[in-house]
């Protein structure tokens, strides 16, 4: 007789649970909680650490087993141990507390250290520290979105943190020359990608030396490419273009 | 301001015979501030009642609250004796080891100084510092043995007893005198040895060699304090009472018809009162008799001490009144609190403020008698010799000793630092009380105002329309207030002026710490004044003198000129002067020499604002307080952090809050400085952690253990690691493919590279215009250097591995200068090598053609070598002393082979591709164009993914070695006496520090030891270093090199004896690995950690949980 009445109510308080549905069955296993992203990233390796049993169940919190034609029906194997560790891998699991809070930790860290190694403060054309860009990035109330990039979400802070503070990306500067034919024409098209046109010179082919925002650089790429039909050349100078050294006030 | 009116100050400014530029010095809590305050109220400024409890001189609210001073302040004072009367411009110092900066400002400006030493704790480390400062700057020194209250009242000590301990702090003081005397002339004669060492060397003659130390030659007796010499006093300033030896034998000799010559000499000493015969006799102490100091002077100080707070007895307090001739308020007699009473008693018989102003007026040198070595060694900058001056520079000399405030002396002055005050305490814009026409007028104003508004009011009522006149006196109303709320803070410099006589006004020439006044004097026209314009002259400025103000402690007062020998206030200095700066009218003045600071800055800390938007408010403010504070550092380091540094940790907590709340007016958070680190290989170790001779096969099964770690997730199609290290990668499209392998740099080539890291970047701007086939003027001296610097590298890069390595420089990084190094070991790929601009000089033209076949895709793989040196696999830090040798290099140049099975047909590729680009650049780059439009779809063109794989192949590269960190570090220099040498080695060991050597300064008891400390470690290790040895010890940190930990981050225990010393999980610290996984949890990179260690085990929790 189950009756789920709060007496005989058993909870599983330190469990957490992987699944995978293989052969049309669901397969359950338990283990310890906040262990299985250090299994599966491998920092964790002993296996007894992560299992809680070695058995693999079909429901975990009912206590029910799998059979064990099933197991073989699925898997192709009987070896209990072998299945959990195919199931650790492969299944799905409830993220526990402390791994996604970690997780969206090192995530927020590692998001606000690419913020801060792209970006300059245009009136002095020195980088932020990252404490910086992570209390800005506090105050602008951002959140992690665990299942996107970092490099992804790092663009996407940088575009918000401008509508509060004096960020900007920092500029890569490049050497273009392109012939004299084509100059003109070229010119008009890539002046909206250009930033700051640092030297120009006109004999025989046009050269600019000029900064010009990252996000552009592919767009200018193309243009120079295709307009001069590979005649044209592009020369990254340097990738950021920062104070360097330190300075005394 | 009190009794003595300005006019009187401004007469007795001019006469420079009765000025005295003196300041307090002392050790922390010894009483400095107190004692100021005494004489201050000996003026008048303050009521008596108050000196020693309202520190008139500590005007900051954190000084008050803490009761340390924190700045030098100076404040003038009058004081007549006789016929005389002088002019006192005191300056009050801090005694706190963080503010010894303040303390060498102030000692600069003056002549003399009052040493105070507390009579119970005798000298302590700051005296002696304070000495050693007055004895630099050849300021001479009178001593004030302050606190004596205390030995009755806390130690409880008799007459006699005091008497012996008093002479033994005096024995103290003198001694430090004397070890800075015989240091000095130990010195002295180290320097005559080493001038008679050069003259021997020309052969002449017989040579005689004197042995003797020269310090018994030297006479000293007029340095050492003794009471009889009249410079010393006792006092005990909170009871307001002070004496010295001559005061009682005035009294003395009256009384008992002595002559006072004799008092004087035997008042102290071992003499003794023989009643019989009624004559003082030597040898007090064999003879177990009173001395003559106790019986006739202590015993005194100690009865009444005894009868008024310890008995309290009335009839005799009465008494010794009476025997006194002192009155005192019946309100004083009547308080509860004794000392009251006392203090009240004591401040009439033996004013403090007297008796130490007549010793400073007695003993300490006036403006005009400035010693000429002084003079000689403020006009010697930088160990230039006196006599090698100018000669216009070195008449002027005269012109400082003269000290003359006639129109035709040049003017001098030397501003010692620059202090920030608030506009609204400028005596400008002070509120003074109106006096009776002013407030007649006021009134006439308001009566006027209010019947306009009347005439208004009726005039509207009756036309409905706005009145003009009453509107425009209703909007320039509420201008005011926001005038005022508009204060800034305005800068001051603190100054002296030694000669001539500067007004408002006047324009000055300001000269700069490098000022070479033989070159301002070739450069500048005969006799041009400051107004000329002047530009050409380096380290020379021209600036107005706005505003000069009297310095009276917290408050200013402005006069239009001030005459030689007096200290002062300058406004209007702020542009042209930082912190410290020598003003003069005449061009032949060379700037003094710079300020001596005890301790050097070496608090870091890095400071931000809360709102990332107030930046600037930041920059601004970290601005001004660089100006305002002598001591203090701002930097901006290349991260983009604001360093910070400050000389310990009260002066830091002080800069915070001046920053705070005056200078940028915002939040500020302040955090440790981050720690910089470098990545390198290392050559694979010969022996284990055990010291156990490492077998072949294990090292190899160690190379394989972290090569499986490796490949996480990337097929291995597309790259290959060998045993020996050897890294072979395919870009995604398998059109390229590179082998690299990383080298350890000897260590030497590191240094090199990184000591000539600016010659290296102008060697890459000569070759990158070079290429272009642009001639640039380039510098001959710039072409030897590189020579030279070609030359070492193939010097230290002997051996067989390395051989012809330098001229296979393909690049250095990161950033191309770096001290890395990319090294061309492919077979038949030849380009112009990094020294190409060596053969330039030598064949003009030859290298402007470009003759070489120079690939396109050269510079995609210089710049992935650039991104792999900035930031390397252990944690994104720069890599250091790597050599990176790409081995081979293939281009698939056929562009629509998609069949292509790779790697095969791939080496073929070199000769192909040099077959097309001996056809000419053009048609070189059109196919390679065309190539590029057809991978453009899936990869991006192949120069972008050319740099990912060679970035990837360099990282595999570095991975496949042995890698270390390198951690920043610090040479530390320490000074300590003996008895705290100990307690420094502990706090130096605790934190990994390493004792390169110590020996002892001759002459003194001081040791001086030289460690090296990493720079991670360093955090907070001044300030424990200074609790340890209860600031015995003074550290000073400076960075000096990168030096490779030699634990490795990911060693586990992989042979036999390992495991058995170690255990499986090698449990032991691994600094390498505690650095590194702090650097990766700071930039949110993954840190191998486990986030729970042992999982909860399931637990049946109850019904209500």
């Amino acid at each position: 007789m189950s009756i789920f009445t709060p007496t005989n109510q058993i909870r599983l308080t330190n469990v957490a649970v992987v699944r995978m549905k293989k052969g049309g069955k669901r397969f359950e296993i338990a283990c310890y909680k906040n262990k299985v992203m250090s299994w599966r990233s491998g920092t964790e390796k002993d296996l007894d650490e992560v299992l809680q049993t070695h058995s693999v169940f079909v429901n975990v919190s009912k206590g029910q087993m799998a059979k064990k034609d099933d197991l073989v029906k699925a898997f192709g194997t009987g070896d209990q141990t072998e299945i959990c560790k195919q199931i650790l891998s492969k299944g799905e699991l409830q993220v526990s507390d402390k791994e996604r809070q970690s997780q969206l930790e090192t995530m927020f860290r590692d998001i606000a250290s690419i913020v801060a190694e792209k970006c300059v403060n245009p009136d002095t054309k020195r980088p932020y520290t990252v404490s910086l860009i992570e209390r800005a990035m506090k105050d602008i109330h951002y959140s992690v979105k665990p299942n996107k990039s970092t490099k992804q979400q790092a663009l996407e802070v940088i575009r918000q943190l401008k509508e509060t503070m004096e960020i900007q990306r920092a500029h890569m500067r490049l050497r273009l020359a392109v012939p004299a034919k084509e100059a003109k024409r070229l010119r008009e098209k890539l002046k909206p990608l250009l930033q700051v046109v640092e030297s120009e010179e006109f004999d025989e082919e046009l050269e600019m030396v000029v900064l010009v925002d990252p996000g552009c650089f592919r767009e200018i790429d193309e243009l120079i490419r295709c307009e001069t039909k590979g005649r044209g050349s592009l020369e990254v100078l340097s990738l950021k273009d920062v104070e360097e050294g330190d300075e005394k006030l | 301001m009190g009794v003595i009116g300005l006019d009187k100050i401004k007469t007795l400014q001019r006469n420079p015979a009765n000025i005295r530029n003196l300041c307090i010095l002392a050790h922390v809590d010894h009483g400095k501030t107190t004692l100021a305050d005494c004489l201050v109220a000996n003026n008048g400024i303050i009521s008596s009642r108050l000196a020693g409890k309202l520190r008139y001189l500590d005007s900051r609210e954190d000084e008050q609250v803490r009761g340390i001073t924190m700045k030098s302040s100076a404040i003038s004072l009058h004081y007549s004796t006789g016929n005389q009367e002088y002019l006192l411009n005191l300056i009050d110092s801090p005694g706190h080891v963080d503010f010894s900066s303040e303390v060498s400002t102030a000692v600069r400006l003056c002549d003399g100084a009052i040493v105070v030493v507390d009579a119970v704790e005798g000298v302590c480390p700051q005296t002696q510092a304070v000495l050693r400062q007055a004895w630099l700057e050849n300021v001479r020194p009178v001593l004030v043995i302050n606190k004596m209250d205390r030995l009755i009242m806390e130690l409880k000590l008799t007459a006699l007893e005091a008497y012996t301990h008093l002479q033994k702090i005096l024995g103290q003081v003198n001694a430090v005198t004397g070890t800075l005397f015989t240091s000095k002339v130990l010195e002295e004669r180290a320097e005559k040895v080493k001038e008679e060492v050069n003259r021997d060397k020309d052969p002449s003659g017989d040579q005689v060699y004197d042995w003797s130390a020269g310090l018994e030659d030297a006479d000293d007796s007029h340095l050492y304090f003794s009471p009889d010499q009249g410079n010393v006093v006792f006092a005990s300033a909170i009871d307001g009472w002070g004496f010295s030896i001559q005061h009682f034998a005035h009294i003395y000799s009256q009384r008992m018809g002595i002559r006072t010559e004799v008092l004087l000499k035997t008042l102290w000493g071992d003499f003794y009162l023989d009643t019989k015969i009624q004559r003082i006799m030597k040898g007090a102490q064999t003879k177990g008799k009173k001395p003559l100091f106790v019986q006739l002077v202590l015993d005194n100080i100690w009865s009444l001490y005894d009868a008024v707070v310890t008995r309290r007895d009335k009839q005799k307090v009465e008494k010794v009144m009476t025997s006194l001739g002192i009155k005192v308020m019946t309100r004083d007699l009547r308080h509860s609190d004794p000392k009251v009473l006392l203090f009240a008693i004591c401040n009439q018989w033996l004013p403090v403020s007297k008796a130490v102003l007549s010793m400073v007026c007695e003993k300490l040198p006036s403006p005009l008698e400035m010693a000429a070595e002084k003079v000689e060694k403020l006009m010697s900058v930088r160990t230039r010799r006196f006599d090698s001056l100018p000669e216009r520079t070195q008449e002027l000399k005269t012109a400082f000793l003269q000290c003359s405030s006639e129109i035709n002396a040049p003017v001098i002055i030397f501003v010692s630092k620059m202090f920030a005050v608030d506009t609204k305490t400028l005596p400008q814009k002070r509120q003074r009380p109106l006096n009776q026409e002013e407030i007649a007028q006021r009134r006439e104003v308001a009566r006027q105002r209010h019947a306009e508004k009347l005439a208004a009011e009726s005039l509207e009522r009756a036309t409905q329309s706005g009145s003009a006149p009453g509107e425009a006196t209703m909007t320039s109303l509420p201008l005011k207030p926001e005038e005022e709320e508009e204060q800034k803070e305005v800068f001051i410099a603190f100054a002296r002026i030694y000669s001539g006589t500067v007004k408002k006004g006047q324009r000055v020439l300001v000269l700069g710490p490098k000022y070479d006044p033989a070159q301002g004097l070739s450069l500048l026209p005969e006799g041009c004044s400051a107004s000329d314009c002047i530009q050409e002259v380096p380290h020379l400025s021209c600036c107005t003198v706005e505003n000069l103000y009297l310095l009276m402690g917290r408050e200013l007062e402005e006069l239009e000129e001030i005459p030689a020998g007096n200290v002062m206030g300058i406004g209007g200095l702020e542009d042209c002067v930082l912190k410290t700066a020598t003003l003069s009218a005449s061009p032949a003045c060379s700037p003094f020499t710079p300020l001596y600071f005890e301790a050097a800055p070496i608090v870091r800390v890095a400071v931000e604002p809360k709102h990332p938007s107030e930046m600037p408010k930041l920059v601004s403010g970290m601005r001004l307080l660089n100006q305002a504070d002598p001591c203090a550092e701002v930097l901006i380091q290349e991260t983009g952090e604001h360093v910070l540094v400050t000389a310990g940790e009260v002066h830091l907590q002080r800069c915070l809050d001046d920053l705070r709340e005056r200078f940028a007016k915002i939040e500020i958070s302040v955090s440790k400085p981050i720690i910089p680190f470098r990545e390198t290989v290392v050559r694979p170790p010969k022996v284990d952690m055990v010291n156990e001779e490492l077998g072949k096969q294990q090292k190899v099964a160690v190379i394989h253990q972290v090569k499986k770690e490796l490949p996480q997730g990337r097929s291995s199609d597309y790259q290959h690691v060998d045993p020996d290290g050897l890294v072979t990668l395919t870009t995604p499209n398998r059109l390229a493919t590179v082998c690299v392998r990383a080298i350890p740099l000897p260590q030497e080539v590191t240094v090199l590279l990184e000591r000539n890291s600016e010659l290296i970047r102008a060697l890459e701007l000569m070759n990158s215009s070079l290429r272009e086939g642009r001639a640039m003027d380039i510098n001959l001296r710039i072409l030897e250097a590189i020579a030279e610097l070609k030359d070492h590298l193939q010097s230290l890069l002997q051996e067989r591995k390395w051989r012809n390595a330098v001229e296979r420089i393909w690049a250095f990084g990161p950033r191309r200068y770096g001290p890395n190094i990319l090294l061309n070991s492919i077979k038949d790929y030849s380009r112009p090598s990094v020294w190409q601009c060596l053969e330039w000089r030598h064949s003009n033209d030859q290298v402007r053609a470009p003759a070489s076949p120079l690939r396109d895709f050269d510079n995609s793989i210089v710049s992935g070598f650039q991104l792999a040196t900035l930031s390397g696999p252990m944690c994104e830090e720069p890599l250091m002393g790597v050599c990176f040798s790409v081995e081979r290099w293939d281009v698939e140049s056929v562009p629509f082979s998609q069949n292509s099975d790779t790697l095969k047909e791939d080496s073929v590729s070199p000769e192909a591709l040099r077959d097309v680009s001996s056809h000419g650049n053009s048609v070189d780059a059109t196919t390679e164009r065309k190539m590029d439009a057809s991978s453009v779809d899936c990869y991006g063109p192949v120069s972008g993914q050319l740099i990912a794989a060679m970035k990837e192949a360099c990282r595999y590269a570095f991975q496949a070695q042995p890698q270390r960190l390198m951690a920043a570090m610090y040479t530390c220099e320490i000074m300590a006496t003996a008895e705290v040498l100990g307690r420094v080695y502990g706090v130096l060991g605790k934190r990994e520090g390493r004792v390169l050597h110590e020996e002892m300064k001759e002459g003194t008891d001081m040791f001086i030891i030289t460690a090296v400390l990493p720079v991670a470690e360093s955090f907070g290790f001044a300030d424990e270093i200074r609790k340890r040895t209860s600031g015995l010890a003074s550290p000073q940190l400076v960075f000096s090199h990168w030096e490779v930990i030699s634990s490795d981050p990911y060693w586990v225990p992989t042979t036999e004896e390992e495991y058995l010393h170690f255990g499986e999980k090698a449990d032991s610290v691994n600094q390498a690995l505690k650095y590194m996984n702090a650097v990766r949890r700071r930039k949110g990179l993954f840190v191998e950690e486990k986030i729970v260690e042992h999982a909860e085990k399931q637990r049946t929790l109850g019904k209500n949980k």
